[in-house]
C-alpha cells in the first residue's frame, strides 16, 4: 500500500518538477500526451472560438449518437 | 540539412552581420502575428517558420564569419522574447475582436508565464550555475503555435503553453530555491522510500 502511494507521487513530482532532456522516452510520452489533448479534445469542450471540425472525440460521439 | 545550410552558405557569402538577421527574425515574426490577429492562422503558422529559420541561422552564421559575440547572444535573447510577445499579442488581438474576454485572459496568462519562464532561468544564473528545468522552453512554445496554426486549434494550444509555462516557472523557482539552500530533493526522499520498501517486501516462494 505504501509502495502504491510512494509510485504515483514520484512519478507526479517528476512530471510536475521536469529535468528530463529532450529525446528521453519520457519527453517522448509527454509531447504524445500533449499532441492528444490537441488533436482529440473536441473544440466545443474548450469552447474554441477559432476552431473548426469537430475533432477525433467529436466525431466518435458523433457517431455513437453522444449529445 | 541542405536547405539551411545553404541560406547559412549564402548568408555568410553576402557577409550579413548575424544581428542583422535577429532583426530581419523579429520583424517577420511580428508580420507572422498580424496574420494570427486576422485570423489566417495557416498564413501565420507558414511566417512562424519562416522567422524561425532566421532565429536559426543567426547564432550558426556569426560562427561561421566569427563574429559570435557577448552582445550577440544578449541581443537574440531580447528580440526573442519580442518575437514571443508579438504572437500572443497577435491571438490577444483576435479574441478581443472575438468578443472572448475568456481566451484574452487564457492567453495573456500564457504570454505572462512565457516571459517569467525566460526571466527565471536569466535571473537564477545569475546566482546559481544552471537552472534548465522545466519542459517548456522557447522551441516547444513555438512548435505549440505552429501545431495550434496549422491544425486550427489554437485554444487547445494556449491552454497546454499556459499549464505547462506555470510548471516550468514553479519548477526553476524550486530548482533555486533548493541550490541555493543545499536542502534535501524530495524526489531523492522519494526514491530513497521506494527502494526501502523494496527490500522491506518479503519474495513470495517461487518468484524470482
Amino acid at each position: 500500500m505504501k509502495r502504491l502511494l510512494t509510485l504515483p507521487a514520484l512519478v507526479l513530482w517528476k512530471t510536475f518538477f521536469w529535468t528530463y532532456e529532450r529525446a528521453t522516452w519520457q519527453y517522448d510520452l509527454l509531447v504524445l500526451a500533449i499532441l492528444a489533448f490537441i488533436w482529440l479534445t473536441p473544440p466545443g469542450w474548450l469552447k474554441d472560438p477559432t476552431a473548426t471540425g469537430p475533432g477525433l472525440i467529436g466525431l466518435i460521439e458523433r457517431l455513437l449518437g453522444v449529445n | 540539412m541542405f536547405p539551411l545550410s545553404a541560406i547559412i552558405r549564402l548568408c555568410v557569402a553576402l557577409r550579413i552581420h548575424p544581428n542583422a538577421l535577429t532583426a530581419i527574425g523579429v520583424v517577420i515574426n511580428v508580420a507572422a502575428a498580424w496574420a494570427l490577429g486576422l485570423g489566417w492562422f495557416k498564413t501565420g503558422g507558414g511566417i512562424i517558420i519562416v522567422a524561425n529559420i532566421f532565429d536559426f541561422i543567426d547564432g550558426k552564421v556569426a560562427r561561421e564569419l566569427q563574429e559570435a559575440t557577448k552582445f550577440g547572444g544578449f541581443f537574440d535573447s531580447v528580440m526573442d522574447r519580442f518575437s514571443d510577445i508579438s504572437l500572443f499579442v497577435g491571438l490577444i488581438y483576435l479574441y478581443a475582436e472575438k468578443g472572448r474576454t475568456d481566451y484574452v485572459i487564457v492567453t495573456a496568462l500564457a504570454m505572462m508565464f512565457s516571459i517569467m519562464t525566460s526571466y527565471t532561468r536569466a535571473r537564477a544564473e545569475s546566482l546559481i550555475t544552471k537552472c534548465k528545468v522545466g519542459f517548456l522552453e522557447r522551441p516547444e512554445r513555438i512548435v505549440l503555435f505552429m501545431i495550434g496554426a496549422f491544425t486550427n486549434r489554437m485554444a487547445a494550444a494556449m491552454w497546454v503553453i499556459l499549464v505547462l509555462s506555470i510548471f516550468t516557472v514553479t519548477d526553476r523557482i524550486y530548482f533555486t530555491w533548493r541550490e541555493l539552500n543545499g536542502g534535501i530533493k524530495v524526489e531523492d526522499e522519494l526514491e530513497h522510500r521506494l527502494a526501502e520498501i523494496r527490500l522491506s517486501t518479503p519474495r513470495r516462494a517461487g518468484h524470482r
